[in-house]
């Protein structure tokens, strides 16, 4: 006998009834996904750790360059610590991380978590602010085009996100710079302000990379949730049943359309969420950003390991907290899930 | 080394010119200083990722493991023992003595006396003598940076100090100590207080030095914040209020950046329709640096097919240098058949008997052999990679099959060390032939980084750095050149140098003017660069 229409769904079985603070179905998904969340970022720092391992080439040689004696490679090597065994290394490594300690950058011998925390505000106000702009703008723009299907908004509406999905973000990026910084000398073509400097000129600074990264997705979301919304609209029969009660054409599609496509939507926005870290190495070069990108970017080009491991590991961590929350939101705009332990 | 992005932006760049602003107008001229320079002002200049915008292991010269690349950085904040200087058009460029007050030579050029200029002051106040620059001389030597100096000291008394002087003694006579000091750590003399009073971790960061300028902020590689030292030894310079440096991921941004008002310089430009673009446009100056180090085609003599001279000789005849020069670069850039430029010392622009283009000569070398594959590699970089696609369909044209490959340093230099490759499109030489990567890197016996195993090219070039006579040394490397040219060891191409590009209103030598680049990039004089903007 299936459960009534009150009665919670459960995804897998019959909930386990937990004690305490445990007992709540949100809770326990938190504690799960938890722990869940160790061997994954475990994983993602053995397999980053192999990988920086086996890429050809010495860390001592590239830093030294091309007239390096084998001597003063062996010396530099020793100095860093890379003559041990990779086994060593890494468990030497994942000691310091399980304590809050990332090591020492191999390069400058700083602390990584000394750097990792500024830099990492400026990539997370960057990110914030290009999901704030994409979902800001797809959302409105896919409402207005689903209303309405095939009519002029609709149809460009379409033709810019075909035109903006083709374009690569580099791309993207050198065209707003030359249009918006070069042409017009509305938003700066470099540089960061940071937020103690004022949050007008913060936002100011960030605007043209954070559209950059932005751009793309917004036209990638306003095409699936346009899409879904006509689906949603002229296929489902609760929307019938809707439109029969006299209810408005506005409030049948933000009522009842948008609050079931969102579910679809949230999910590509968290699978997307790669796509933005990824985009934020580029952007942060072409608009000198001091972000954990360049970091990354910077850490590869001299072969420092710790700084790509820790800066790799970030990322994991930062893509699990997604996952977490974009599952987390679905029980929120759905009180009827409720989630098994199973 | 290079990373993709750049080699992405410079790719587009081509599409962008299309729209881009920037109308006609005269190209840019730098040098000529609009006025009598003005104190005060602040300007940024944009420095490539990959390259001089990468300081990972911070600016303390025994430890800087990338000096070679930061020399703007360095040279802003230690200023130097000695400085490259020049006319404002390249000519007459020489080494003249700045933190020291001159130099001398004896026991036959076993021996050199370095004195100290008097007076001097660290930007912390602490003086700057003999025993500071003892100090530095110890501890730079020892650096693992390749920019360290390759000085063949006397096990006894090799640093010592005299009075405000500092004696070097070397075991043979070594002329080119001077000429390679511009090249080398050595030259940058930090503040032996600050540094115990930091410590090594700290200084690095914020390093203390006697130079034109004093650390406010530093973010490796991404962005060096400096103000005016007080303290400098020459009176009412810097002319500069604050100088600061920035990291920028490639030549097309940079010259946005600089469009936008964002920036005023970029050093390094090697993107030629973008250097095309910033010479038309009337609110930038574009200073193509003189050449020094020119682009050669090194072939592997040790190993097949380059061990038959036959072979090497069929690559000689099939490289059609012009084409390349006047196709690709507008002519801007001479032609090479030595490894001098016309930038360097003892530059000459052709030698006697050297293989030029001749394909029908090359054609039948190929048949001769029974045909030729050739693989031809190079480090990736725009200009180098140009070259090098030209070259494929050049070579093929003749019947030589080639295959090509760009490579990050680190895959480069494994193929150096595997000894496998067969041809390396490099450059090759420098201001001073003997200083910094000179020409032995390419072509001696004990580099790696040679294709060539000739004892008595080696004498040459030996006797060439151990002399101080310019007569005598300008016959020596003329004698290496024929030698290399009549064995076919590697054809020349071209003497290419980057350009500076800088806003309207900003002047300074080496950046406006012209200076030879001593490592790749130009030592620009920072004390000296100001802006009316």
């Amino acid at each position: 006998m299936g459960p009534g229409l009150d009665e919670p769904v459960t995804a897998i079985g019959a909930p386990r009834r937990l004690p305490g603070p445990l007992a709540s179905p949100a809770l326990r998904l938190v504690a799960r996904r938890l722990l869940t969340a160790v061997p994954i970022v475990l994983g993602v720092s053995v397999l980053t750790f192999a990988v920086l391992s086996l890429i050809p080439g010495d860390t001592a040689q590239l830093l030294l360059g091309p007239e390096a004696t084998p001597e003063q490679i062996a010396a530099l090597n020793q100095q860093m610590g890379l003559d041990r065994p990779a086994v060593v290394r890494y468990l030497d490594w994942l000691g310091g991380a399980v304590t809050g300690d990332l090591g020492n950058s191999l390069v400058s011998g700083q602390p990584v978590t000394d750097e990792l925390g500024s830099r990492l505000a400026v990539s997370g106000e960057l990110v914030g602010l290009a999901f704030v702009l994409s979902l800001g703008l797809a959302i409105p723009v896919a409402l207005i085009a689903a209303r309405r299907p095939n009519r002029l908004t609709d149809r460009v509406s379409m033709l810019v996100s075909i035109t903006g999905l083709s374009l690569a973000n580099y791309v993207l990026a050198l065209l707003l710079v030359l249009v918006f910084a070069v042409q017009l000398a509305v938003f700066p073509a470099i540089g960061f302000v940071p937020l103690e400097q004022g949050l007008g000129a913060n936002l100011h600074s960030l605007f043209l990379p954070a559209l950059a990264i932005a751009f793309p997705l917004f036209c990638f979301y306003t095409r699936f949730l346009r899409g879904d919304l006509v689906d949603q609209l002229h296929g489902e029969d609760y929307i019938t049943t809707a439109r029969a009660k006299g209810i408005g054409p506005w409030q049948v599609l933000l009522r009842h359309a948008f609050r079931n496509s969102a579910f679809g939507l949230i999910t590509v926005v968290g699978l997307n969420l790669g796509t933005m870290i990824g985009a934020t190495v580029i952007i942060e070069q072409i608009f000198a950003l001091p972000g954990i990108g360049q970091m990354l970017l910077s850490a590869i080009n001299s072969r420092d390991f710790v700084v790509v491991q820790a800066c790799v590991v970030v990322f994991a961590v930062v893509a699990v907290a997604a996952n977490l929350l974009t599952d987390l939101l679905y029980a929120v705009l759905d009180p009827r899930i409720r989630y098994g332990d199973g | 080394m290079r990373t993709p992005i750049p080699r992405f932006l410079a790719a587009f760049a081509a599409l962008l010119l299309l729209a881009a602003c920037g109308g006609g107008g005269q190209a840019g001229q730098g040098g000529a200083a609009a006025g009598p320079p003005q104190r005060g002002g602040s300007i940024t200049v944009l420095e490539l990722n990959s390259f001089a915008g990468a300081w990972p292991s911070g600016l303390d010269p025994a430890t800087n493991t990338t000096g070679g690349a930061n020399l703007s950085q360095m040279n802003a904040i230690f200023g130097g023992l000695f400085a490259l200087t020049a006319d404002e058009d390249g000519g007459n460029a020489r080494v003249v003595p700045e933190l020291a007050s001159g130099y001398e030579l004896a026991d036959g050029d076993r021996t050199i006396r370095i004195t100290i200029r008097d007076g001097v002051k660290f930007s912390d106040g602490t003086p700057f003598d003999a025993e500071a620059v003892a100090f530095n001389f110890r501890r730079n030597i020892t650096s693992t940076c390749t920019c360290a100096p390759r000085w063949p000291l006397a096990e006894q008394n090799g640093i010592s100090v005299e009075g405000n002087s500092v004696v070097l003694r070397f075991t043979r006579p070594y002329g080119a100590v001077i000429n390679s000091m511009v090249v080398s750590n050595v030259n940058w003399i930090a503040s032996p207080t600050a540094l115990q009073r930091m410590g090594p971790e700290q200084f690095k960061i914020t390093p203390v030095g006697a130079g034109p300028f004093k650390v406010v902020s530093n973010q490796l590689s991404s962005e060096l914040k400096l103000t005016r030292n007080e303290n400098y030894f020459k009176p009412g310079l810097p002319y500069l209020d604050n100088l600061t440096f920035k990291s920028v991921g490639g030549d097309q941004p940079a010259y946005q950046a600089i469009l936008a008002g964002q920036a005023h310089a970029y050093e390094g430009m090697n993107t030629t329709p973008l250097i095309e673009q910033a010479q038309a446009n009337k609110q930038l100056t574009v200073t193509i640096q003189p050449p020094t180090s020119p682009y050669l085609i090194q072939l592997n003599t040790k190993t097949a097919p380059f061990d038959n001279q036959k072979a090497r000789e069929a690559v000689y005849y099939a490289t059609n240098v012009d084409a390349i020069r006047k196709g690709l670069f507008k002519d801007w850039y001479p032609a090479a058949q030595t490894f001098t430029g016309p930038g360097g010392l003892f530059h000459h622009d052709t030698i006697d008997g050297y293989r030029t283009y001749d394909p029908d000569k090359a054609r039948a070398l190929v048949a001769e052999l029974g045909g030729l594959t050739v693989d031809l590699g190079t480090l990736k970089s725009y200009v180098a990679e140009q070259v090098m696609t030209a070259l494929q369909s050049q070579w093929e044209a003749v019947g030589i099959k080639t295959t090509i490959h760009s490579d990050q340093l680190n895959a480069l230099i494994g193929n150096f060390n595997s000894n496998k490759w067969q041809a390396m499109l490099q450059t090759a030489g420098a201001w001073d032939p003997a200083a910094g990567v000179g020409v032995g890197f390419r072509f001696a016996a004990t580099s790696s980084f040679s294709g060539v195993s000739d004892p008595a090219l080696d004498d040459l070039l030996n006797q060439a750095a151990a002399t101080v006579d310019p007569a005598t040394r300008e016959t020596l490397y003329l004698q290496a050149g024929k030698r290399i040219s009549d064995n076919a060891y590697a054809p020349y191409i071209l003497a290419f140098a980057p350009a500076n590009v800088t806003a309207a209103g900003v002047h300074g030598p080496g950046l406006t003017t012209k200076i030879p680049p001593v490592l790749v990039n130009t030592g620009v004089l920072w004390d000296q660069v100001w802006t009316s903007r």
